[in-house]
């Protein structure tokens, strides 16, 4: 334990957060521990008790002493605050020398509440009566309150920062596989919710209780820990991803959304290496991943394919990724002499160029090639030997439907993607796009070769998009024009910044938010676009380094923060000591 | 030769529509040295203020004398639009790195239109924009050409637009202070002007053309829609860029070179790669080509090398 | 030393994590015994077409004719001891939105037949989703022939593709005449180069060659555009004495308007993609003297139409039938008297799929339209052809023909 460092108070609350928190009555006192903790007990209590009348509202919210999953998610988070309480003093006050419970309680009860109030007015909106809401509801909304009054007369203690905590291997990895098995129950559980409501109230409490423990400093550790055993993350992650398709009981409906995610989140990867590493401004992205379908269409089966070649399907992924690299080349060449803004321009130019040059070789308007506007349909399944990806399979005596096939398929080359983004980022080759994307000029002094490195992001990324490409026309049945358009591409830029530039877990983050989410809220689907657009300007504004970002990447957006500078320097110098 | 002159009408009347857009790209960039992505939706909102203002105010009424207060309404509302955009997504961003408010930009882009989509009655279709006398129905004929009249329109309203324009940045002190922002704005805010104020200035002057070219291409398309931003705003951006972004006489010859090279790419380039289904492509590959070759367009930029 | 607290906490989220994983399936268990007890079972017709944006109009016409005859079925308890229910989903028009469309309604295990699409080019892309879940599939208003009849003309692609409209063979063929009878014989072609468009053109000109007249100018013009000035201008010079338009009102109808602001005065013509009255609102006051064709008699003129308009007026409808109604209203009533048979024995919905696809090419009964029946590729034997004309602002019928 290197007891030397300073104890940094990390930024939990945000700076404008103080002062108010501070005129909160009885802050301070010595019935804040107390009346938090009987908020706590009521919110477990209230949770075994009966929410509401009627039984059909929102699964079965009814019966005493057998909680469903939305009430256990209260239990949780209960246990949760029972467990911070005990770390702030008590038992676990260890741990609260390293962690700030008194944030996460905060946030625990922030949630608590709301996600108390929103199931109530639910059940008052869906049976038209807040009267059939039960006594246990409403004991459970009091526990809350309760809660949050006692977390916000405690004062936080002074902590150390999390980020030198030590602790045994073989503890992070168990912790690292009960975290990823956790993603995979809580994503199975979130997938099978029909309900829209039940859906939303289940990523408030996840929300929530991953807010709590950002605060409380637990994900700083995670930070340090998955660092450290990077391997077992990846592969645990992978293992995740596998096991996924066998907890849908053979459903194809959450699997088409799942491929959906896949392809998206592999063609976002591919933009990462552009925009985040390079630091090179995409806005036509998307023509890549149609550039990759459309050569899976032309030379598949189709019966309306129009050039009568049909080579085996790994040399169509490899011609598909061929031509979008080319693609790319040919894209990326005018980073010679454009960048910045102008660069996204020529980008976007080209994206639309793309779109328009489709619809437009029918044979009327150049050579028939796609068919145009109508695109080219009826594309067949993969077939690998006698595997067909059609059909549904047996394994394990788990159905696997059509969809689970090609999840399959694309987990492998997202695996590929992945890994190829890795190795690319800990390069010389990553190093050169850093030195670049902070200062062109610089790099270039330093006898970085920064045409060449340029294009090699172009074309790289171009290349993994149209591998994508290929499988998505197959996955498709059909491959049309419109697919391409500009607000695909701002999509895949979408899912890149929301998530976190330059790192693989926020954009594999990204792309989950941005197509699972449309698709479970059915509700807001028609006013999808418009919370689109919204919540780039939110981020923009006040997250513009993206939901999980990278310490370095956060600093380039906040200049002046000198906390955050001196605690990265800080690990770097560590990370060096270790080294040596 | 008929037909050449035809398209050179055609193109002048296109040329005219991106030029009066791209105003306000050049505008706002000669002073911000932003590219405010979203003006094309300023430019959609404004058509469908002019419409909204014809509704309510006037539905069934198709005299001449209606016309000023359309477009007075369209620009009330783009103006609007373009003033609370500034002061709540980009001003919060200035300094921020570039990547923030082109970003930003996207976001209103896509969040303008689906509103308008939303919560505009009959928007998720086309709308008709109403007939007015004088300036749409049957075509003018000249010596064998056929000038449609809101074509007139168009173009009358460049002219005007121009020459006020022209009178406001050289001749009033606001204009003056605008010029002097974009040449130096530290420098400018010593000198006591107010820089906030002129780039909401900016912004409103941009917006208001705009709200004028919505009113014009509702009337020589007889319909509008929540899409006829997107590619409008991208066409006039290239305009900017050809003439020279950060340059307003700039912004006027590349509207209008623009317009002319789609319209005589639709009649003359021969064989398959011709005709109207091409035109956008080879606007698309004149926009890259200034942008590789001569990124200060054709008058020059105002504001060289802002990468 | 902190180690071991860190450790304590460890295990306390491990605790959780398993009472997390007691979150389950107990809903079904209690909810699901309500429905499965005496009443009736559920099969579904679903509805595909565009219930939004600029072809809703019609889609909302197909979607309530298709509510009706369901509802008549229910009440007259057409099928014992099934309830049917209508599932609409929205293809906006598009390709893609239309083939995620028809993947939800395969994936729902109560759908047995589908009424749908509008748009030729959209159902060239459901038709492969519907054939591989056996679901069949009825179009009211696809006319592309290559729907049926494959790409080479002669092979039906999908076995379970049918139509209760003519196609655009007999459609472009009566076009040509009817233009040829109204004393034009020059005429300009644009097509908005879609599965429906390109066909409707590519039929209408070899019938309007083969008759005597000439093609003096073919244009193209992309489906999302606007401003169609400068095609005109381009056509203008060759004189035409009429356009033909393949594709649809949200573009014929300004491009009518911009021909005659243009310079062009000549009538604009196009196919039952433009039939319909939103395609004068578009085109506005200079739109008299347009011309159209549209597949069947105007549902107005016969004893059928007649009792169809006037039970779709009873069930007070937000939207009027449009010109596909009485084709839906028959292509739901197609698949409800397959399911006479097909349901009778079933044990569920989804094991009567296949059943039902046989039942459909064989069903034969009197429908809004004429002679419900199915050929062999799946297409009606009924091919009556309606031309029709812009007077006084409103489509006026010119004549009717059966030109099978």
């Amino acid at each position: 334990m290197s007891t030397s460092t300073t104890d940094l108070t990390p930024d939990h609350d945000d700076h404008e957060a103080v002062p108010l928190l501070e005129r909160m009555p009885g802050r301070g006192s010595a019935a804040a521990w107390p009346l938090a903790l009987v908020g706590a007990a009521l919110l477990i209590a209230g949770s075994f008790l009966s929410w509401s009348f009627p039984d059909d509202v929102l699964g079965d919210l009814s019966v005493n002493f057998y909680p469903n999953g939305l009430q256990l998610c209260v239990v949780a988070l209960g246990i949760a605050a029972v467990i911070f309480l005990l770390a702030y003093r008590g038992p676990l006050s260890r741990l609260g020398d390293w962690l700030d419970a008194a944030s996460a309680l905060r946030w625990i009860g922030l949630g608590a509440v709301i996600y108390m109030a929103a199931t109530i007015i639910a059940i008052g909106w869906q049976t038209g009566a807040i009267l059939n809401v039960n006594p246990g509801g409403w004991i459970t909304l009091i526990g809350a309150l309760l809660l949050l009054a006692g977390s916000l007369m405690l004062v936080s203690r002074n902590t150390r920062d999390p980020l030198f905590a030590k602790t045994s291997s073989w503890f992070e990895i168990i912790t690292i596989i009960v975290l990823l098995a956790l993603v995979l129950f809580g994503a199975a559980y979130a997938l099978g919710l029909e309900d829209a409501v039940s859906f939303a109230l289940f990523l408030l409490f996840a929300g929530m209780l991953s807010m709590a423990l950002t605060k409380a400093g637990v994900f700083t550790w995670l930070g340090v820990v998955s660092q450290k055993n990077r391997q077992v993350l990846m592969f645990g992650a992978f293992a995740v991803a596998f096991l996924f398709p066998f907890t849908q009981g053979g459903s194809d409906e959450n699997m088409s959304i799942a491929t959906q995610v896949l392809i998206f989140a592999a063609t976002a990867l591919g933009l990462n290496i552009v925009v985040g590493l390079a630091g090179l401004l995409d806005l036509g992205y998307i023509a890549f991943l149609g550039a990759g379908a459309y050569v899976g269409a032309i030379l598949s089966n189709s019966a309306f394919a129009t050039i009568g070649w049909k080579p085996p399907f790994i040399v169509v992924v490899l011609i598909g990724a061929l031509v979008s690299a080319i693609l790319g080349l040919i894209i990326g060449s005018p980073t010679l002499r454009v960048s910045g803004d102008y660069l996204a321009i020529v980008t976007l130019a080209f994206g639309e160029i793309f779109r328009f040059t489709m619809g437009n070789l029918d044979g009327n308007n150049g050579p028939d090639l796609t068919n145009g506007p109508n695109g080219i349909p009826a594309i067949p399944d993969l077939k690998f030997g006698s595997f067909d990806f059609g059909q549904p399979h047996e394994v394990f005596g788990i159905t696997l439907g059509r969809f689970a096939n090609y999840y399959f398929l694309l987990l492998v080359i997202a695996a590929f993607i992945i890994f190829v983004f890795i190795r690319l980022n800990n390069s010389r080759i990553g190093r050169g796009w850093v030195a670049i994307r902070e200062d062109e000029k610089a790099a270039e002094a330093m006898g970085v070769n920064v045409f060449g490195l340029k294009l090699f992001a172009f074309a790289g990324g171009a290349f993994l998009a149209g591998m994508a490409g290929t499988v998505k026309a197959h996955h498709d049945v059909s491959v049309t024009p419109d697919q391409y358009i500009f607000l695909e591409s701002a999509f895949l830029l979408a899912a890149v910044v929301l998530g976190g530039m330059g790192t693989v877990a926020g954009v594999l983050v990204g792309a989950t938010i941005l197509k699972l989410l449309p698709e479970k809220l059915r509700f807001i689907a028609d006013y999808r676009l418009m919370i689109f657009g919204l919540v780039l300007v939110l981020m923009m504004r006040f997250r513009p380094e993206g939901l999980i970002a990278s310490q370095r990447r956060k600093l380039e957006f906040h200049h002046d923060d000198e906390d955050l500078a001196q605690r990265i320097e800080e690990v770097h110098l560590e990370e060096a000591e270790a080294k040596a | 030769m008929t037909e050449f002159l035809q398209q050179i009408v055609n193109g002048l009347t296109l040329g005219s529509l991106y030029a009066l857009i791209a105003v306000g790209y050049t505008v706002v960039y000669g002073i911000v040295q932003l590219i405010n992505f979203a003006h094309g939706e300023v430019f959609m909102i404004g058509a469908f203020g002019a419409l909204a203002t014809w509704t309510v105010l006037f539905k069934g009424q198709t005299g001449l004398w209606v016309l000023p207060i359309m477009v007075l309404g369209a620009v009330l509302v783009s103006v609007l639009t373009a003033v609370v955009m500034e002061r709540i997504a980009y001003r919060p961003l200035r300094g921020a790195p570039r990547l923030a408010p082109l970003i930003t930009a996207i976001g209103i882009s896509v969040f303008l239109q689906e509103a308008v989509r939303l919560f505009y009655p009959g928007a998720k279709s086309k709308l008709t924009f109403p007939e007015i006398e004088v300036v749409t129905g049957s075509a003018l004929s000249i010596g064998g050409l056929q000038i449609q009249r809101a074509a007139i329109f168009t173009v009358g309203a460049l002219v005007v637009s121009a020459v006020l324009l022209w009178f406001f940045v050289n001749r009033t002190r606001l204009g003056q202070g605008m010029q002097a922002v974009s040449q130096d704005p530290d420098t400018a805010q010593l000198m006591g002007i107010n820089v906030n104020r002129i780039i909401v200035i900016a912004f409103a002057v941009g917006a208001a053309l705009a709200a004028i070219a919505g009113v014009a291409q509702g009337l020589l398309n007889s319909n509008i829609d929540f899409r006829m931003g997107f590619l409008a705003g991208l066409k006039a951006f290239t305009a900017a860029v050809l003439g020279g972004i950060g340059n307003i006489q700039g912004a006027v010859v590349g509207g209008l070179t623009l317009g002319i090279a789609e319209s005589m790419a639709t009649q003359f380039i021969p064989g398959q790669f011709g005709g109207s289904a091409w035109k956008d492509v080879w606007a698309f590959v004149l926009l890259i080509l200034v942008l590789v070759f001569r990124p200060q367009g054709l008058l020059g930029a105002r504001v060289v090398d802002r990468a | 030393m902190a180690q071991r607290s860190v450790m304590t906490v460890g295990a306390s989220l491990l605790v959780a994590s398993l009472a997390l994983a007691g979150c389950g399936d107990r809903g079904d268990e209690t909810s699901g015994t309500g429905d499965t007890g005496g009443d009736a079972k559920v099969a579904k017709i679903g509805v595909i077409a565009p219930l939004s944006g600029d072809l809703s109009a019609l889609g909302k016409g197909i979607q309530h004719s298709v509510e009706l005859a369901v509802k008549q079925a229910n009440d007259s308890k057409a099928i014992p001891g099934w309830t049917l229910e209508v599932e609409a989903v929205d293809d906006e028009g598009k390709a893609e939105v239309g083939k995620n469309g028809a993947t939800k309604l395969a994936a729902d295990d109560q759908i047995v037949g589908v009424v749908g699409n509008l748009n030729s080019s959209v159902s060239q892309q459901t038709q492969p989703v519907f054939a591989a879940a056996n679901i069949t599939q009825i179009s009211p208003a696809n006319t592309g022939p290559s729907l049926t009849r494959g790409a080479d003309g002669n092979t039906r692609p999908y076995k379970t593709f049918f139509r209760t409209c003519t196609t655009d063979i007999a459609q472009g063929g009566f076009a040509a005449k009817f233009l040829i009878e109204q004393g034009i014989k020059t005429v300009a072609t644009i097509h908005d180069k879609k599965t429906y468009g390109q066909g409707l053109v590519q039929y209408f000109t070899e019938a309007y060659k083969a008759a005597g007249g000439t093609v003096v100018a073919a244009e193209t013009i992309n489906p999302d555009e606007s401003n169609y000035a400068p095609v005109v201008s381009k056509v203008a010079p060759s004189k035409p004495g009429a356009v033909f338009y393949g594709g649809e009102y949200p573009q014929a109808g300004p491009l009518s308007k911009q021909m005659k602001a243009g310079g062009l005065n000549v009538p604009l013509m196009g196919g039952d993609g433009i039939y319909d009255p939103k395609f004068i609102e578009l085109a506005g006051s200079t739109s008299n003297n347009d011309l159209a064709t549209s597949v069947g008699e105007p549902t107005e003129n016969t004893e059928a139409g007649k009792k169809f308009l006037a039970e779709y007026e009873a069930a007070k409808f937000a939207e009027p039938a449009a010109a596909y109604g009485g084709y839906s209203y028959d292509a739901a009533n197609a698949i409800i008297e397959a399911l006479k048979t097909s349901l009778k024995d079933a044990e569920d919905a989804k094991s009567a799929r296949q059943a039902t696809v046989d039942a459909v090419g064989k069903v034969s009964f009197d429908g809004v339209t004429g002679k419900v029946s199915f050929d062999e590729f799946g297409d009606t034997l009924v091919k009556v052809i309606t031309g029709y004309k812009v007077e006084g602002g409103k489509w006026a019928s010119v004549k009717s023909e059966n030109v099978s």
